[in-house]
């Protein structure tokens, strides 16, 4: 049972000891990092064109609006990897 | 041009090439007519242009020159306008709708649920500030992109077991598992690894009540989290290190979400055989999570880890 408690003692000291060495972001420091990530509209042109994201769907509407179908495919969505 | 003159579509080709339904054979048929015919399941990737009773009028390889793309873009729509009208006309060609999608390589987002925007990006620190990070690798500079989904029921674990502000508890393991393993990782140079759950070194999510009325809970949360290749960190070919902030706010009318931003930064290393390029040693590496509220196609892309939908969510 004492054995345990000081185990168990022993793990809370590091778990704190690793919060320790390891501060909390803060909010201003997260505001500047969310600015440098998120892409400026210069960058991200492309996902302003109305995609679809099923062939099918846009054959259909092809079909309707009399105009030919532009494929971009990708191994990872375009839309969604990297 | 893409918006007006053609209907744009995008796809993924991991899931096209595989699907056993009438997308997939279309989608076959009309790739058979170029180059990339998907010999031993190879991939088929590339920009298309086709009509929509499913003739190829160009392809090219994505990722060459951009003029050259566009020129090609061009030629296949001068192929379109002389086709004749019996086949190119508003309401000339008839497509019936899809009917039963093969939901092995069909994904739709959880109902009731949520679903995340991601946004990752190699970063330089200067003091307190950061700016866009520069790499060797062609576009590796640019800001990646994915989605995170998580379940209703997942949402609804999100809920303090008391709305008093102070009052706090660790984020539902199966949110914080999905965010390790899936979500902080490097995939700003192509298709990311993911992390195994025993690659998670560490990981310690706190939400907190930091304002409750009877319309509302906001919720905070921060934490940190190592995942590694090596148990010991030192050794480790790649990992991050990486610590979170973020704000949630939950409506208990409706038992969704509103809110949740979300901000990470660590330091990364290493690459993998789909990523190589990474920039030497450990450099720092920031994530941005935005919940999405559109109902647009593009709002609605499957995360990249949900190709293996069984492993992403925990079954």
């Amino acid at each position: 049972m004492f054995r345990r408690s000081l185990m168990g003692l022993s793990a809370t000291l590091l778990t704190t000891a690793a919060f320790a060495a390891e501060p909390s972001l803060s909010d201003a420091e997260s505001r500047a990092v969310s600015r440098a990530v998120r892409p400026a509209s210069s960058e991200d042109a492309f996902a302003l064109i109305p995609w679809e994201t099923s062939l099918w769907e846009a054959r259909i509407k092809a079909a309707k609006l009399g105009k030919p179908i532009l494929l971009w495919e990708m191994d990872g969505h375009p839309l969604g990897c990297g | 041009m893409a918006s007006e003159d053609f209907v744009p579509v995008t796809a993924d080709d991991w899931y096209q090439r595989r699907r056993k339904d009438a997308e997939g054979e279309f989608f076959r048929k009309v790739a058979s007519q170029g180059p990339r015919k998907g010999e031993n399941d190879g991939t088929r990737q590339g920009i298309y242009v086709m009509t929509a009773d499913g003739e190829l009028l160009s392809f090219k390889n994505a990722g060459q020159n951009a003029e050259v793309t566009r020129d090609e873009i061009k030629r296949a729509l001068a192929k379109f306008k002389n086709l004749p009208a019996s086949r190119k006309n508003p309401g000339a060609v008839t497509v019936e709708p899809a009917g039963r999608l093969d939901p092995n390589y069909s994904r739709t987002p959880p109902p009731g649920g949520a679903i995340l925007r991601t946004f990752t990006r190699i970063l330089e620190k200067s003091g307190a500030a950061y700016s866009k990070g520069s790499c060797k690798t062609k576009g590796g500079d640019m800001a990646a992109r994915d989605f995170a989904w998580f379940t209703a029921e997942e949402v609804r674990a999100l809920v303090p077991a008391k709305a008093e502000v102070g009052f706090e508890y660790p984020l539902p393991k199966p949110i914080a598992e999905r965010l390790t393993q899936f979500h902080l990782i490097d995939n700003t140079r192509g298709e990311p690894s993911f992390w195994t759950r025993e690659q998670v070194r560490t990981s310690n999510f706190t939400l907190t009540v930091s304002a409750a009325t009877a319309e509302s809970i906001d919720l905070r949360l921060d934490g940190q989290a190592t995942m590694a290749t090596d148990a010991d960190i030192a050794k480790a070919d790649r990992g991050y290190e990486v610590r979170v902030l973020g704000t949630l706010r939950y409506k208990p009318a409706t038992g969704t979400l509103d809110r949740f931003e979300l901000t990470a930064i660590g330091e990364h290393w290493g690459d993998t055989d789909l990523t190589r390029g990474a920039r030497t040693g450990r450099t720092p590496l920031g994530v941005v999570f935005s919940l999405v509220v559109g109902e647009k196609p593009s709002d609605r892309v499957p995360p990249q880890g949900a190709r293996e939908s069984g492993r992403y969510f925990g079954k």
